[in-house]
Protein backbone atom coordinates (compact mmCIF):
# COMPACT_ATOMS: atom_id res chain seq x y z
CA UNK A 1 0.00 0.00 0.00
CA UNK A 2 1.39 3.30 -1.10
CA UNK A 3 1.18 6.49 1.51
CA UNK A 4 -0.49 8.90 -0.63
CA UNK A 5 0.50 11.76 1.60
CA UNK A 6 3.97 11.02 0.98
CA UNK A 7 3.58 10.47 -2.58
CA UNK A 8 1.84 13.70 -3.26
CA UNK A 9 4.70 15.62 -1.47
CA UNK A 10 7.22 13.59 -3.62
CA UNK A 11 5.29 14.79 -6.53
CA UNK A 12 5.24 18.27 -5.67
CA UNK A 13 9.22 18.08 -5.04
CA UNK A 14 9.16 18.50 -0.85
CA UNK A 15 9.98 15.43 0.10
CA UNK A 16 13.57 13.31 -0.61
CA UNK A 17 12.28 9.53 -1.54
CA UNK A 18 9.88 8.25 -3.90
CA UNK A 19 7.59 6.45 -1.76
CA UNK A 20 8.11 3.49 -3.88
CA UNK A 21 11.04 4.02 -3.71
CA UNK A 22 14.10 1.52 -5.29
CA UNK A 23 17.54 1.99 -6.34
CA UNK A 24 16.50 2.75 -10.18
CA UNK A 25 18.70 0.64 -12.03
CA UNK A 26 21.94 1.56 -13.08
CA UNK A 27 21.48 4.24 -15.81
CA UNK A 28 24.49 3.83 -19.12
CA UNK A 29 23.44 7.38 -20.70
CA UNK A 30 26.35 7.12 -23.08
CA UNK A 31 23.96 4.41 -24.68
CA UNK A 32 20.77 7.20 -25.31
CA UNK A 33 20.49 9.65 -27.44
CA UNK A 34 19.92 12.93 -25.57
CA UNK A 35 19.75 15.64 -28.19
CA UNK A 36 15.75 16.22 -27.75
CA UNK A 37 15.91 17.27 -24.36
CA UNK A 38 15.18 21.03 -23.74
CA UNK A 39 18.39 22.96 -22.05
CA UNK A 40 19.43 22.36 -18.63
CA UNK A 41 17.20 19.60 -18.34
CA UNK A 42 17.41 16.17 -17.70
CA UNK A 43 14.10 14.08 -19.32
CA UNK A 44 10.54 14.60 -19.30
CA UNK A 45 10.96 11.46 -16.47
CA UNK A 46 12.51 13.53 -13.85
CA UNK A 47 10.73 14.99 -11.03
CA UNK A 48 11.51 18.11 -8.87
CA UNK A 49 12.91 15.60 -5.97
CA UNK A 50 15.00 14.21 -8.64
CA UNK A 51 16.85 17.02 -9.56
CA UNK A 52 17.78 17.96 -6.07
CA UNK A 53 18.54 14.44 -5.13
CA UNK A 54 20.72 13.95 -8.65
CA UNK A 55 22.56 17.58 -7.56
CA UNK A 56 22.76 16.25 -3.36
CA UNK A 57 24.44 13.02 -4.98
CA UNK A 58 26.80 15.48 -7.93
CA UNK A 59 28.25 16.99 -4.56
CA UNK A 60 29.62 14.01 -3.63
CA UNK A 61 31.25 12.93 -6.39
CA UNK A 62 32.30 16.10 -7.44
CA UNK A 63 34.05 16.16 -4.30
CA UNK A 64 35.46 13.08 -4.46
CA UNK A 65 37.26 13.94 -7.46
CA UNK A 66 38.78 16.71 -6.88
CA UNK A 67 40.12 15.79 -3.51
CA UNK A 68 39.44 17.96 -0.24
CA UNK A 69 41.99 20.04 -1.26
CA UNK A 70 40.93 21.35 -4.58
CA UNK A 71 37.26 21.37 -3.34
CA UNK A 72 38.08 23.11 -0.36
CA UNK A 73 39.63 25.79 -2.90
CA UNK A 74 36.58 25.70 -5.45
CA UNK A 75 34.59 26.59 -2.69
CA UNK A 76 36.62 29.20 -1.26
CA UNK A 77 37.40 31.09 -4.46
CA UNK A 78 34.22 30.38 -6.62
CA UNK A 79 36.59 29.29 -9.50
CA UNK A 80 39.47 26.45 -10.07
CA UNK A 81 42.27 27.58 -12.36
CA UNK A 82 44.56 25.51 -14.71
CA UNK A 83 47.61 26.85 -16.64
CA UNK A 84 48.05 25.42 -20.27
CA UNK A 85 50.57 22.90 -21.09
CA UNK A 86 50.07 23.75 -24.74
CA UNK A 87 50.26 27.52 -24.76
CA UNK A 88 52.64 29.33 -22.26
CA UNK A 89 51.72 32.05 -20.64
CA UNK A 90 47.64 30.90 -21.00
CA UNK A 91 45.59 29.32 -17.87
CA UNK A 92 42.00 28.38 -17.96
CA UNK A 93 39.34 29.39 -15.59
CA UNK A 94 37.11 27.04 -14.42
CA UNK A 95 33.55 28.03 -13.11
CA UNK A 96 30.52 25.69 -12.14
CA UNK A 97 27.98 25.57 -14.54
CA UNK A 98 29.91 28.16 -16.89
CA UNK A 99 31.65 28.16 -20.24
CA UNK A 100 35.50 28.52 -19.60
CA UNK A 101 37.41 31.36 -19.02
CA UNK A 102 40.64 31.69 -21.34
CA UNK A 103 43.00 33.89 -19.30
CA UNK A 104 46.68 35.14 -21.11
CA UNK A 105 49.92 36.75 -19.15
CA UNK A 106 50.94 40.30 -20.30
CA UNK A 107 52.30 40.09 -23.80
CA UNK A 108 50.55 36.61 -24.90
CA UNK A 109 48.59 36.18 -27.67
CA UNK A 110 45.12 34.48 -27.12
CA UNK A 111 45.16 30.99 -28.95
CA UNK A 112 41.66 31.69 -29.99
CA UNK A 113 39.81 34.73 -31.07
CA UNK A 114 36.88 34.95 -28.28
CA UNK A 115 38.09 34.24 -24.37
CA UNK A 116 35.07 31.91 -23.88
CA UNK A 117 35.00 28.09 -24.44
CA UNK A 118 32.10 26.46 -24.25
CA UNK A 119 32.20 22.69 -23.76
CA UNK A 120 29.35 20.33 -22.45
CA UNK A 121 28.89 16.95 -21.91
CA UNK A 122 27.24 15.06 -24.18
CA UNK A 123 24.56 13.90 -22.22
CA UNK A 124 22.93 15.49 -19.03
CA UNK A 125 24.84 15.93 -15.98
CA UNK A 126 24.42 17.99 -12.80
CA UNK A 127 26.48 21.25 -13.23
CA UNK A 128 28.88 20.54 -10.27
CA UNK A 129 29.81 17.15 -11.35
CA UNK A 130 30.22 17.98 -14.94
CA UNK A 131 32.60 20.90 -13.47
CA UNK A 132 35.01 18.04 -12.13
CA UNK A 133 34.79 15.92 -15.30
CA UNK A 134 35.62 19.37 -17.18
CA UNK A 135 38.70 19.71 -14.57
CA UNK A 136 40.36 16.36 -15.49
CA UNK A 137 39.72 16.90 -19.16
CA UNK A 138 41.64 20.33 -18.57
CA UNK A 139 44.11 18.86 -16.58
CA UNK A 140 44.85 15.71 -18.08
CA UNK A 141 43.82 15.89 -21.60
CA UNK A 142 44.26 19.67 -23.20
CA UNK A 143 44.35 18.58 -26.14
CA UNK A 144 40.77 17.01 -25.98
CA UNK A 145 39.90 20.87 -25.11
CA UNK A 146 41.30 22.43 -27.83
CA UNK A 147 39.68 19.50 -30.25
CA UNK A 148 36.15 20.20 -29.38
CA UNK A 149 36.21 24.04 -28.42
CA UNK A 150 33.64 26.31 -29.35
CA UNK A 151 34.75 29.78 -28.43
CA UNK A 152 32.58 32.45 -27.30
CA UNK A 153 32.72 36.11 -27.06
CA UNK A 154 30.47 35.94 -23.70
CA UNK A 155 29.91 33.90 -20.63
CA UNK A 156 26.77 31.82 -20.14
CA UNK A 157 25.43 28.92 -18.21
CA UNK A 158 26.21 25.72 -20.06
CA UNK A 159 23.04 24.07 -22.31
CA UNK A 160 23.81 20.50 -21.19
CA UNK A 161 24.12 20.71 -17.54
CA UNK A 162 21.58 21.44 -14.77
CA UNK B 1 35.39 -2.68 -1.48
CA UNK B 2 36.04 -1.43 -4.76
CA UNK B 3 33.36 0.62 -7.27
CA UNK B 4 32.65 2.05 -10.48
CA UNK B 5 31.20 5.55 -10.20
CA UNK B 6 28.86 6.24 -13.05
CA UNK B 7 28.25 9.77 -13.44
CA UNK B 8 24.80 10.26 -14.88
CA UNK B 9 22.00 12.65 -14.84
CA UNK B 10 20.78 11.00 -11.55
CA UNK B 11 24.20 12.46 -10.35
CA UNK B 12 25.99 9.42 -9.74
CA UNK B 13 24.99 5.43 -9.56
CA UNK B 14 27.66 2.68 -8.50
CA UNK B 15 28.37 -0.46 -8.91
CA UNK B 16 30.76 -2.13 -6.00
CA UNK B 17 32.51 -5.44 -6.09
CA UNK B 18 35.07 -7.24 -3.39
CA UNK B 19 38.00 -9.56 -4.61
CA UNK B 20 36.92 -12.05 -2.78
CA UNK B 21 37.21 -15.48 -4.51
CA UNK B 22 33.42 -16.25 -4.80
CA UNK B 23 31.15 -16.70 -7.30
CA UNK B 24 28.95 -13.39 -6.77
CA UNK B 25 32.88 -11.36 -6.78
CA UNK B 26 33.85 -12.83 -10.03
CA UNK B 27 30.48 -11.58 -11.94
CA UNK B 28 30.17 -8.17 -10.35
CA UNK B 29 34.06 -8.11 -11.49
CA UNK B 30 33.03 -9.10 -14.45
CA UNK B 31 30.40 -6.59 -14.84
CA UNK B 32 32.25 -3.65 -13.97
CA UNK B 33 34.83 -4.92 -16.82
CA UNK B 34 32.46 -5.00 -19.27
CA UNK B 35 30.66 -1.38 -18.48
CA UNK B 36 33.94 0.02 -18.67
CA UNK B 37 34.72 -1.52 -22.10
CA UNK B 38 31.41 -0.50 -23.11
CA UNK B 39 31.88 3.20 -22.20
CA UNK B 40 35.20 3.83 -23.62
CA UNK B 41 34.07 2.49 -26.89
CA UNK B 42 30.93 4.55 -26.86
CA UNK B 43 33.72 7.45 -26.32
CA UNK B 44 33.92 8.12 -22.55
CA UNK B 45 36.72 8.02 -20.54
CA UNK B 46 37.60 6.48 -17.68
CA UNK B 47 39.14 8.29 -14.10
CA UNK B 48 40.70 6.31 -11.09
CA UNK B 49 41.44 7.40 -7.83
CA UNK B 50 45.37 7.87 -7.15
CA UNK B 51 46.42 8.98 -3.61
CA UNK B 52 43.02 10.89 -2.79
CA UNK B 53 41.96 12.31 -6.18
CA UNK B 54 41.08 11.18 -9.57
CA UNK B 55 43.29 11.51 -12.65
CA UNK B 56 42.54 9.96 -16.50
CA UNK B 57 43.24 6.55 -16.73
CA UNK B 58 43.72 4.43 -20.31
CA UNK B 59 44.98 1.04 -18.79
CA UNK B 60 43.14 -1.74 -19.28
CA UNK B 61 40.39 -2.76 -16.19
CA UNK B 62 41.92 -3.37 -12.94
CA UNK B 63 39.91 -4.82 -10.09
CA UNK B 64 42.12 -3.88 -7.64
CA UNK B 65 41.48 -0.09 -8.57
CA UNK B 66 39.67 1.16 -5.43
CA UNK B 67 37.38 3.55 -7.54
CA UNK B 68 37.19 4.17 -11.32
CA UNK B 69 34.89 6.71 -12.50
CA UNK B 70 32.98 6.93 -15.95
CA UNK B 71 33.49 10.24 -17.27
CA UNK B 72 31.02 12.01 -20.05
CA UNK B 73 32.43 12.56 -23.64
CA UNK B 74 32.75 15.97 -24.58
CA UNK B 75 31.12 18.14 -27.15
CA UNK B 76 31.71 22.36 -28.01
CA UNK B 77 28.90 24.58 -28.20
Amino acid sequence: MVDLSALWRWLEGHAGACPYDQEPELERPWLKRWNHLPKRTAGPDFSRADYRSARQRAVEVARTTLGDELWAQLRRDGYLELPSRIYPGVSYRLRVGRRIEVRCANGVRPPWIYPYLCINPSYPLPEVEFFAHLYLYVRDREHEIVRVAAPQPWDQALGRTF
Amino acid sequence: MHRIIVANRRGHQVLEWETTDTQEARALIAEAERIIHEARQKGCVVSKKIDGRHVIDTEPFDPNVEEYQIIAPIAGG
